[in-house]
């Protein structure tokens, strides 16, 4: 008896917040909304990740081999905000990835390394096709590239070590 | 007049469309809902938080969120494993705010091998399942729960819990270990 009481209570409770609207139905268009923004967040953040891992490549590769650098010159001009953004815009996009379904229905550890590599092979790709060195030289991010190509203190590619 | 025809009607209707006249024609449909669910929710809430009050305001709290964000439900899916699973979150949301769970043998290995069902039939599990249920970690509560007293597909709980379906057996077979354990030491203890 006390159980059903219970139950009647428990839905009267329910449907009384309804039938007076205090509480009410969010919209179609605010779910829609959601899930265009976490699909533009995986892109945006996939994509970030990708110009900067390049940009990364750029820099290093401009700066010539390893062993020309002298370490703190090296630790004083490298833009290490680009693989460290890198990085967290890749631990991000793998955050988002985990909202959507398919994230437990298939092996999610496969799902991040694929993410991680096709990043990464994106952003080599972007280099290797000398898309970074079409940019340095004109467009819009001219300005940018300039800005971290090495002046002084750095082997220029092809230039040989001392 | 509308309203009781309807709900004559809604009692034919499997719970996808029920949700379907919630959210399109009538708002009060989701009463049949409530009606169609309660019970059930309410007894995997209480396996969860195994109190009785805050069971009841978890099953509460979940019907207002499932009503709130209705318009999110596909209805080409299952209803149940979508108010399973807010019932879940809500669960554990208190659980958290209270501290209160147990983590018993959750960090150790088991023999694999062991086929608990071999010693045991059907029913004798679900029974040890029902006393011993409350001793054991919410990670395997949940899901030995779900099998054994609700009845649910590996697929259901793998939706519900969001693991993969793997993980789900895996899960219900230590889980099975674990709940000998307990049900043994109960008896022990008993005797």
């Amino acid at each position: 008896m006390s159980k059903k009481k219970n139950k009647q209570k428990l839905e009267e409770k329910v449907m009384s917040q309804v039938k007076t609207g205090k509480i009410s139905m969010k919209p179609k268009w605010y779910f829609a909304v959601g899930s265009l923004l976490l699909f533009s967040g995986v892109v945006s953040l996939s994509v970030g990740a990708i110009f900067l891992i390049n940009l990364t490549i750029f820099t290093l590769r401009k700066r010539g081999p390893i062993t020309c650098w002298r370490l703190q010159t090296m630790i004083e001009n490298f833009p290490w905000w680009a693989p460290i953004l890198a990085i967290v815009g890749i631990i991000l996009g793998i955050r988002l990835l985990k909202k959507y379904d398919f994230s437990y229905k298939k092996n999610f550890v496969l799902i991040v390394i694929s993410f991680i590599l096709a990043v990464l092979f994106a952003g080599f790709l972007i280099d290797g096709l000398g898309l970074n060195d079409y940019w340095a030289r004109r467009g819009p991010m001219k300005g940018f590239y300039q800005r971290l190509e090495p002046r002084n203190g750095f082997s220029k590619p092809g230039r040989r070590c001392n | 007049m509308y309203n009781y025809k309807a709900m004559l009607d809604l009692s034919k209707l499997s719970d996808e469309e029920v949700v379907e006249i919630t959210r399109t024609k009538n708002k009060e449909a989701y009463s049949e809902i409530i009606k169609r669910y309660q019970g059930k929710l309410m007894r995997y809430a209480k396996y969860l938080v195994n109190d009785n009050e805050r069971a009841s305001d978890v099953v509460q709290d979940a019907f207002i969120k499932a009503y709130i964000n209705l318009n999110s439900f596909d209805t080409k899916r299952k209803f149940s494993s979508w108010i399973y699973r807010i019932v879940h979150n809500e669960a554990v949301n208190l659980i958290n705010k209270y501290k209160k769970e147990k983590p018993l043998f959750e960090n150790i290995d088991f023999d694999s091998g062991i086929n608990i069902e071999e010693e045991y039939t059907q029913n004798e599990v679900r029974k040890m399942v029902k006393n011993c249920l409350e001793e054991m970690s919410l990670l395997y509560r949940e899901p030995l729960s779900l099998y054994y007293l609700e009845e649910k597909s590996y697929k259901e709980i793998s939706d519900i819990l969001r693991i993969p379906i793997g993980t789900v057996g895996t899960r219900i077979n230590r889980a099975k270990l674990i709940m000998r354990q307990i049900c043994q030491r109960k008896k022990i203890n008993k005797n």
